[in-house]
Parts: C-alpha cells; sequence; structure tokens
C-alpha cells in the first residue's frame, strides 16, 4: 500500500532501502537512520540546484531529490499507522506541490518568478489547512499572503530590480549564491534532527490522541469557551432541542425554546462524565436538559473568533499596536529626505523669510 | 492504488477533504512544516537579493503556521488557528518594515546586493 503514494524512483538510486520499503520488509538499516539518510541526499541534491550548473547535473540532482522525499514521505507515513486504510492521497499530492514550489523558489535566478513560486507555496499550505479542518485560516492565508504580502513584494520588486537585459537572464547576485554548500549544511543538519524530535517512536505517541476521546474533550472545551457568550449559546441550544425533540403524541406542538437556564455564577453549561449540555426553559413552562454534541459546535470561522476573543484578547490589542508601529516604521523609514534651506524652513513653519520674493531662494513667502 | 480504487473515492472529493484530520495528515503536515522551514533557511543564508531573503523569511513563518494548525487539529483546540492570525499579523508588519528598509538601501547603493553592505559586519 505505501508503495503506491508516489512512483517509487528508479531501482539504481539507492537500491537496497528502497527496495525494501516497497516490499514493506523492514530495511535492513534502522529507522531514524533511514530518515537521515534521506535528509542528507536531499541536501546534497538541493546544494547542486542551488549552484548555476549544466543541464544533466540538475536533472539528475531533482531525481534524487525527488527519490529522498518519497522516502520521507513513505517512512513518515508508516509511522502515522495508517497503513490499513487508504494512503492520504491528498496531504501528499499538496505536500509535494508545496515542496516542489519552495525549491524552486529558492533556486530560481529571477525574483519575480520567485514570487510566483511562493505564491504556489502559500496556496498548496492552504490547501493542507483544509485537509487539517482550519477552513478560515485557509482562506484567510490565501487573501492576506498572495493577496496583499505578495503584491507589496512585487511592488518593491518592480521598483528596486533592474530588468534583465539581452542574455544575461539576471544580475549577477542573482544566479550564484552565497555559500551554498554550508547553508545547506545547517539547514539539514536542523531538518534531520527536527525530524528525529517530530517522528522518533516517542513523539508519535500523540496519534494515539487522535481518537474520539480527544474529539470528545475538544468538544467540551470548546462548549466551555462559547458559555462566554449568551446569544450563540442560546441559538445552539435552540438547534439541539430542535433536533432531539420527538413529539408524546402525534399531535404535539413543539415547544419553543425560551432561555437557558443559567447558574449563580453566570455559567450554563453542567457536564456529566463525557456529556456536556445545558438546561433550557421551554414556553410551555417546563424545563428540560439538551445534551450538546460535537456536530452541533459552530462552524470553524465562528470557532476562532469566539477562542480569538474569549482566550486571547490581550494578544489581539497587542496585535493591533504592532500594525500600528509597522505603519509608522515604514512611513518613516520610506520617507525621502530632502534638504531644505534655512529660508525654506522658515517659510514651511509659517515664519518670515529672510530674503525678499524675487531674489535667490524667494518662492513666494511670507513677506 | 489501482484506477479503479481511484475512481471509487471521486465522490467522496469533498468529504475527504473536509473529515477530520487523521494521524496520516498531521504526520505529513508536520514534514511539510520542517522541510519548508529548512527551505526557508537555506534560502535566506545563500541568496544575495534581499528581496529574496524576506520572502524566505516569510516561508519560514507559513512553516510555523502550519506546525501550529497540525497540532492545534492533534489536540482538537482551535487555539492553534488563533496563534495563526498573530502569526499573519507580525509577517504583515515585518514585510512592511523589511520592504521599506530595502528601498532605502537600494537607494542607498542603486543594488539589491546584500554584499554591497558587507562592510557593517564586525572585522
Amino acid at each position: 500500500m505505501d508503495s503506491a503514494i508516489l512512483p517509487l524512483p528508479e531501482p539504481s538510486f539507492l537500491p537496497c532501502m528502497v527496495t525494501a520499503l516497497a516490499e514493506g520488509n523492514a530495511p535492513a538499516i534502522s529507522p531514524a537512520l533511514t530518515l537521515t539518510i534521506a535528509c542528507a541526499v536531499s541536501a546534497i541534491a538541493l546544494v547542486f540546484l542551488m549552484r548555476p550548473g549544466p543541464r544533466g547535473v540538475r536533472v539528475a540532482a531533482t531525481v534524487g531529490g525527488l527519490a529522498a522525499f518519497a522516502v520521507l514521505v513513505v517512512e513518515v507515513l508508516k509511522r502515522a499507522g495508517s497503513g490499513d486504510g487508504l494512503p492520504p492521497i491528498f496531504p501528499v499530492v499538496f505536500g509535494f506541490i508545496g515542496l516542489a514550489g519552495a525549491v524552486r523558489m529558492i533556486t530560481h535566478p529571477r525574483p519575480v518568478f520567485a514570487a510566483l513560486y511562493f505564491i504556489l507555496v502559500v496556496i498548496a499550505t492552504a490547501a493542507l489547512f483544509l485537509l487539517l479542518g482550519a477552513e478560515f485560516m485557509a482562506f484567510a492565508l490565501i487573501i492576506v499572503y498572495a493577496g496583499a504580502i505578495l503584491i507589496t513584494y512585487m511592488f518593491v520588486l518592480m521598483l528596486a530590480q533592474q530588468s534583465p537585459t539581452e542574455q544575461d537572464g539576471g544580475a549577477w547576485y542573482d544566479r550564484v549564491p552565497r555559500e551554498a554548500g554550508s547553508a545547506v549544511l545547517l539547514g539539514f543538519v536542523m531538518l534531520a534532527s527536527l525530524s528525529e524530535a517530530y517522528f522518533s517512536k516517542s513523539a508519535q505517541s500523540f496519534r494515539d490522541d487522535v481518537s474520539e476521546r480527544t474529539a470528545v474533550i475538544g468538544a467540551n472545551e470548546a462548549w466551555e469557551r462559547l458559555d462566554a457568550m449568551p446569544k450563540l449559546m442560546l441559538t445552539t441550544a435552540r438547534e439541539a432541542f430542535n433536533a432531539s425533540w420527538k413529539p408524546a403524541a402525534p399531535d404535539t406542538p413543539r415547544p419553543e425554546v425560551v432561555e437557558v437556564v443559567r447558574n449563580a455564577d453566570g455559567g450554563a453549561l453542567r457536564t456529566l462524565g463525557d456529556t456536556a449540555g445545558v438546561e433550557v426553559r421551554l414556553s410551555d413552562g417546563s424545563s428540560q436538559f439538551v445534551e450538546l454534541t460535537a456536530e452541533f459546535l459552530p462552524d470553524n470561522g465562528r470557532q476562532v473568533g469566539v477562542d480569538l476573543v474569549s482566550k486571547y484578547p490581550a494578544g489581539l490589542e497587542i496585535a493591533g499596536v504592532v500594525l500600528l508601529m509597522a505603519l509608522f516604521g515604514a512611513v518613516v523609514l520610506a520617507r525621502k529626505q530632502i534638504e531644505l534651506g534655512e529660508d525654506e524652513r522658515r517659510g514651511l513653519a509659517g515664519m518670515r523669510r529672510f530674503t525678499v520674493e524675487g531674489e535667490a531662494g524667494g518662492t513666494g513667502g511670507v513677506r | 492504488m489501482n484506477p479503479i480504487e481511484l475512481a471509487s473515492i471521486q465522490p467522496d472529493f469533498g468529504a475527504a477533504l473536509l473529515a477530520a484530520a487523521d494521524a496520516g495528515t498531521v504526520n505529513m503536515a508536520l514534514l511539510m512544516s520542517a522541510l519548508l522551514f529548512t527551505c526557508g533557511l537555506v534560502g535566506f543564508l545563500s541568496r544575495r537579493n534581499m528581496i529574496i531573503m524576506f520572502l524566505c523569511t516569510e516561508l519560514m513563518f507559513q512553516a510555523a503556521a502550519l506546525a501550529m494548525i497540525a497540532f492545534g487539529a492533534v489536540h482538537h483546540d482551535v487555539s492553534g488557528q488563533v496563534f495563526v492570525i498573530f502569526i499573519l499579523t507580525i509577517a504583515a508588519a515585518e514585510a512592511a518594515l523589511a520592504l521599506g528598509l530595502i528601498v532605502l538601501l537600494y537607494r542607498r547603493r542603486e543594488t539589491l546586493d546584500s554584499e554591497a553592505w558587507s562592510e557593517l559586519k564586525d572585522a
């Protein structure tokens, strides 16, 4: 099953490891070492991709990098223990698109194309956000990054970049990287240790948490936050009640939820074990306990909003201050310094000028 | 996967897209976040064009945001997504300031090469 995720590279490349993985056997090398070796191979490939070189070398480096990426993906998915079900094909596809965009971005000699490849990375990341259930942030990312920040970069490129003339293919400093070898070495030492930290056996214990039980606990925590929003709680309780209501006799009209009963401290949520719910008062005078399950939780955007204002109000304010300071800073930095003489400064300040109009420097000031 | 299997999952595209994240998706997102961060770091260290260097810092921001969302999905907690809002804020502020700086530096030296400012380093 694992071998179906990505087309496996030629058997000539890393033969023993690839064939062992394709057959599903435990490879002769230990799994931790496999990750490290794949990282090292992709590092070497990246060095060759960053330097200007003959076409054959670049193609070989691309193939080697793809093979290393395939090994990484197979190894990482194996550790997730999702070998029995369908392989997560969409994450792999979007991950591949994002990685290809990122590599092309740091290797492309033309800055405008690098910026365009970055948009590709943003879109692939947004797709991964969608797959992880973060719909609001996915679209916010596309709007803010691809729509706003990248346009600013494009403007600055337009202002500051000399367009490449004739056949030289752009400026010298865009074509030749600086210290590519040591930069890649540093980056991939970090990548190897990071992947070991993420995907070692002890770190992967979180996959036992991705279970129904955690989902219930997470939903109950979300209900607790929602408890601070009385109006939203009332509409949600109404929805939950309407969905769960069954008439005692066939022609009984359905009573309406009038209000949510609140404790002395203002909270309405009651939890019995894993069950969360609220007490509601109905229009026929009776009251009833309505169970709140995860399916009645508000949509993702609303949950993010509730979390933002109920848990992180100070962070929200500070973010506003940071944006304001960035605005001032950008204005101060980009302002052009104009040399003014003593006399012009007096004129601008509304004071009387020394020179009379018509003489040198006098351009219609106060007489 | 053979073509028949692939065709059979096509109608469920929306459902597959919006289903709760499983461990494979989370692992893939974590791997992507590590790889994107590495690419950003390598690009920042080895490119000479100052605009590309700051574009690479944006790449590292992306990687951090992806890791936040992935771990938020593990814990069924939307706080990870709220942190991404803050990351976006900081990224926007950083882009505005960095680009202002770059325009300023470009006006002084008429080049985007970061080596033009290498006399700023000590020794």
